[in-house]
């Protein structure tokens, strides 16, 4: 983690308006991709994974804070510089059906970026790329594949060739948007062994979205955890640390219901009880610690009155959202009936 | 356009030369049948309509011939090789005749789909019949302009005749032949439609594509003027502008009637590419900076083509009726032989009372409603035949 990050997100917020209604996606996001990094964004559907993906992307504009590709913002480039550096930020979508065009072959597909930027010279090495691209992606043999349509595919091929034309442009970033949420279980694990093989072959960074802790820990062992509730990341750190010493009660929580291998771990293993399984709306979202109501470590009097900060807590290498615990370096179990 | 289909003996001899092409590939190829089916068409087709029938039928056949020439042949683009076994070198004769084979297999397709729909075919059969009835049948029947009193009936008080083995649609009130009228009266009909539909279609689909993927100000200046031009109440305006402005040309009518008719088409297109716009697949094209011209004409495009196709048509069909409609009122310059002035000229002259006169009265307006009806059965195989999913599959 020494050079200088691919891409860093500053203070970022964003908004939708919703009849009306300015609703807080994202707010205080601060994040920073390193060349050839894995992180893990992981939290409930809703959350706002996919809008920080998509603007990291540069598919979406923030509405506030900075977006900085390597160092600078856009803006600050010229308009081809832009353009490449957009093009160096890819996104593999979640739903394998919806992101491919049912009206082009395979071959199509990935000829068109190709061509369009001039990333070939000639037809006999468009189609020797396209060949390569496919076999990358473990699509053998490509002959069979280009001339079918996306929907003579399977669920776990279209996402190989969806991954296959984000590579088309040689990126330096892809975000894989749930992109193995969707296929097979028994398919999965082919997906995320070929994304792990590319990020060391083509010195890719990766952005991997997914609501499954489970998952994310075994995808992102040597790489980082974001964990965002309602649109904030409430902890972020190096996946080990994270998933061994959990410090956010909202990691912690999530932890506690991953089930494991063994049964017997499963079955004896302490289950964390939130107060509330509810998640707020976001045109609500709580006072304080937007976590609070449903907190087993709730703290009246100040989990409800302040905004935490994203801070390292005494004993930990990751940084949490949590006032008591960056106060006090310990969490106390909420006992309501201490208070009535 | 310069669509006037007339068999001509120029035609013939343009056909028989363009057919030599695809005659002459078949003989390369070791293809006589589809060879020499390719020159009879080519020679038909020619025959019919000129250089400009004759010229895309030969590329077609040609391509046809070539496709089937081609089928047992290994492209090693689709072969089962793996990556280092194969070069993709090719000459660039090689490469036109891969592009010819995969225009022919398109067409294979095309048709195999238009058979595969029973009512659609029909209908493509009745369009193809309304055609070939203006392009061939001014070679057996002879055009009756000048009135004919020498036809009259011994005691009948007009001309008018129902149907005889000689006259098998009647005489009309000059005693002249109503088939030889509905031969030769459809062409202009039938092409000044065609014209309004096409034109009315292509600006629909350039404007509607534009506003949903431009939106903002764009988006609203569109939608206002199509708004606005769709509050006009278009009869009235027709017949207004009739008073001002004298349709003597067909493509004036069809400018006109696609200035009136794109809007309605247009909001269709819009509301299809904004629905469209939203598809993970083209922001995965915006991703991959593709151009706003690609996400157009590649991403949005193709999955509307169907519905745009079909759209066509129900275009051609509104277009047919206002021509029909402006004539029978009156409103246009009547100009012979025209099937709307068969309805105009019959009423005139007391065709409503008079039973002889029924079939010169009923057939235009049998030629209208099944040509009409053939369009909207053509249109359901149009859907199909553009739609990805159903060529590719099984
Ligand atoms: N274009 C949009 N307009 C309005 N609301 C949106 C839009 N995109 C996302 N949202 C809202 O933002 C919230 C977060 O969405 P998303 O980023 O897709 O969450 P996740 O990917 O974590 O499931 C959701 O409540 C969603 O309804
Ligand atoms: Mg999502």
């Amino acid at each position: 983690m020494t050079s200088k990050p691919l891409i860093e997100l500053r203070n970022v917020y964003r908004s939708f308006e919703v009849d009306g209604q300015h609703l807080p996606v994202l707010q205080d996001i601060n994040l920073e991709i390193q060349p050839n990094e894995i992180l893990c964004l992981v939290g409930e559907s809703g959350c706002g994974k996919t809008t920080t993906g998509r603007i990291i992307a540069g598919l979406l504009p923030q509405s506030s804070g900075e977006v900085l590709v390597n160092g600078q913002p856009l803006s600050a480039y010229s308009r081809q510089q832009q353009a490449e550096l957009r093009r160096s930020l890819q996104i593999v979508h979640q739903d394998p059906f919806a992101s491919l065009n049912p009206a082009h072959t395979i071959g199509q597909i990935l000829s068109y970026p190709l061509k369009r930027h001039r990333m070939v010279k000639g037809r006999a090495e468009l189609r020797r790329r396209i060949w390569e691209l496919l076999t990358l992606v473990d699509l053998t043999p490509p002959g069979d594949i280009v001339t079918k349509y996306p929907h003579q595919l399977s669920g776990g091929q279209r996402q190989r060739v969806s991954i296959a034309r984000a590579l088309t442009v040689n990126p330096k970033l892809i975000v894989a948007d749930e992109a193995v949420s969707m296929v097979d279980v028994s398919i999965r694990i082919g997906l995320l062994k070929m994304l792990h093989r590319l990020r060391e072959q083509l010195g890719l960074a990766i952005i991997f979205i997914t609501h499954d802790l489970a998952l994310a820990k075994y995808f992102a062992w040597e790489g980082r955890i974001a964990v965002m509730y309602l649109g904030r990341i409430v902890e972020i750190g190096p996946t080990p640390e994270v998933i061994a010493h959990p410090a956010h009660p909202y990691t912690r929580a999530l932890l506690a219901a991953v089930p494991e291998a063994d049964p017997e771990v499963t079955r004896h293993k302490q289950h964390l009880a939130l107060r509330s399984e509810e998640i707020p709306r976001l045109s609500e979202i709580p006072q304080g610690c937007s976590f609070h109501p449903r907190c087993p470590f709730f703290l009246p009097g100040i989990c409800d009155a302040k905004t935490p900060e994203l801070l390292q807590p005494p004993n930990f290498i990751q940084l949490a959202r949590c006032t008591p615990l960056n106060d006090q370096g310990t969490l106390i179990p909420y006992e309501p009936a201490q208070y009535r | 356009m310069g669509l006037d289909a007339v068999a001509s003996p120029t035609g013939l001899v343009i056909g028989f030369v363009l057919g030599l092409i695809p005659l002459l590939v078949g003989w390369r190829y070791r293809q006589w049948k589809w060879g020499v089916i390719g020159w009879l068409v080519c020679l038909f087709s020619s025959f019919g309509c000129g250089l400009i029938g004759g010229l895309p039928v030969a590329v077609l056949a040609t391509s046809l011939v070539i496709s089937y020439a081609f089928a047992t042949r290994e492209d090693p683009y689709t072969s089962q090789a793996s990556l280092d076994e194969v070069t993709f070198d090719e000459t660039w004769q090689e490469y036109l005749l891969r592009q010819m084979a995969a225009l022919g297999h398109g067409v294979r397709t095309s048709a195999r789909m238009l058979a595969r729909n029973k009512v659609g075919f029909i209908g493509f059969a009745g369009v193809m019949f309304f055609v070939l009835m203006s392009a061939f049948g001014p070679l057996f029947i002879e055009y009756e302009g000048e009135a004919n009193f020498s036809r009259r009936q011994p005691g009948a008080s007009s001309l008018f005749q129902p149907p005889s083995a000689e006259f098998p649609l009647g005489l009309d009130w000059q005693g002249r032949s109503v088939l030889s009228h509905i031969v030769y009266g459809g062409r202009t009909l039938i092409l000044t439609s065609i014209q309004a539909g096409l034109i009315a279609t292509v600006i629909a689909v350039a404007l509607g594509s534009l506003a949903a993927l431009l939106g903002g100000f764009v988006d609203q200046a569109i939608s206002f003027l199509g708004n606005f031009v769709l509050t006009i109440p278009q009869f009235p305006l027709l017949l207004v502008l009739a008073s001002l402005i004298s349709f003597n040309s067909s493509l004036g009518l069809a400018l006109l009637f696609a200035a009136l008719n794109w809007p309605a088409l247009m909001r269709a297109v819009r509301a299809q590419a904004l629905s469209l716009r939203k598809r993970d697949y083209v922001e995965a094209a915006v991703a991959l900076d593709l151009g706003l011209g690609h996400v157009i004409m590649r991403e949005v495009f193709p999955n509307m083509v169907s519905y745009i196709a079909v759209n066509f048509i129900f275009s051609v069909r509104s277009a047919m009726y206002a021509l029909v409609g402006l004539v029978v009122l009156g409103i246009v310059p009547l100009s012979e032989p025209d099937w709307g002035v068969m309805i105009f000229m019959g009423r005139q002259q007391g065709a409503l009372f008079n039973p002889a006169a029924a079939s010169m009265l009923l057939s235009p307006i049998i030629a209208i409603a099944v040509f009409q009806l053939s369009l909207v059965l053509f249109a359901r195989s149009l859907e199909e035949i553009f739609n990805p999913r159903l060529r590719s599959g099984v």
